[in-house]
């Protein structure tokens, strides 16, 4: 299952879960600011605060929006 | 009259008096959104690191009027945001900060500090004006703050000693600090 840990009004975020909308990814969504265990996974993660963190496996993960990174991180053609 | 005559609301909506700081020494600092490219952050979070033992505390508050980056970092943007903007400082309710609409302290401390003009041989100071009068041009008049990260220092009497514009890189502020800590 794919993660997007989140934060409330940050449109990085937004244009991530829009991204993978339009690749016909699913996705859970984690916001951090209204979880204290999501924060926590994402802070054990990536051991920063900073979002959106998009991961498929719990180790490997893409910080921000960043089209090829995701791309290669989902095994994703364009 | 003095900062601590004023009463903010943190980011968490409580009312919080300035007089609660009375004896520190203090940086009030409008700051930008959590989104954008501001390595002030870092630097003033620095700041706060080496001076709180000592009696200094940072006010943040952010301020959208200025849009979402700063001037001429685009070849630096980055594309991801930060849970408590990556600081530990304290960080107020967002407003307003120049104009009409400004909060009461932010109309005090700039009526207090006039606007001396920006630190020319800062990197982003070309930039800075280039970029307010393309978009803010009325912003370049008067002593209303000029752009994020506009910093105010404090004695511990709760007078208003200096402003440094955002041409003033944090660290560069340490001398003034030391003097009043």
């Amino acid at each position: 299952m794919v993660k997007v840990y989140s934060l409330t009004s940050c449109p990085w975020c937004d244009k991530v879960k829009k991204y993978l909308k339009s690749k016909g990814v699913e996705y859970e969504e984690r916001n951090i600011e209204e979880s204290d265990e999501f924060l926590e996974e994402c802070q054990k993660l990536t051991g920063d605060e900073a979002v959106p963190v998009t991961t498929i496996d719990d180790k490997n993960f893409v910080l921000g929006f960043d089209k090829a990174k995701l791309d290669e991180l989902l095994k994703l053609s364009a | 009259m003095s900062v601590y005559d004023f009463t903010v609301k943190t980011n968490k909506g409580e009312e919080k008096s300035l007089a609660d700081y009375k004896g520190k020494v203090l940086i009030i600092v409008n700051t930008a959104s959590k989104c954008g490219f501001t390595p002030q952050y870092k630097e003033l979070q620095e700041l706060y690191d080496k001076y709180k033992e000592k009696g200094l505390e940072i006010l943040g508050f952010p301020c959208n009027q200025f849009g979402e980056q700063e001037p001429g970092t685009n070849e630096e943007v980055q594309t991801f945001c930060r849970r408590n903007y990556g600081v530990s400082f304290q960080i107020f309710e967002k407003g307003d900060v120049r104009g009409e609409t400004a909060q009461p302290l932010f109309k005090y401390l700039t009526a207090e500090k006039k606007f001396e003009g920006f630190d020319e041989n800062h990197p982003i100071a070309a930039k800075l004006t280039e970029a307010l009068k393309a978009n803010f041009p009325e912003y370049l008049e008067g002593d209303g703050i000029k752009w994020n990260f506009t910093k105010f220092l404090i004695d511990r009497e709760g007078n208003v000693v200096k402003r440094f514009e955002p041409t003033t890189t944090p660290s560069d502020m340490a001398a003034d600090i030391e003097k009043l800590l």
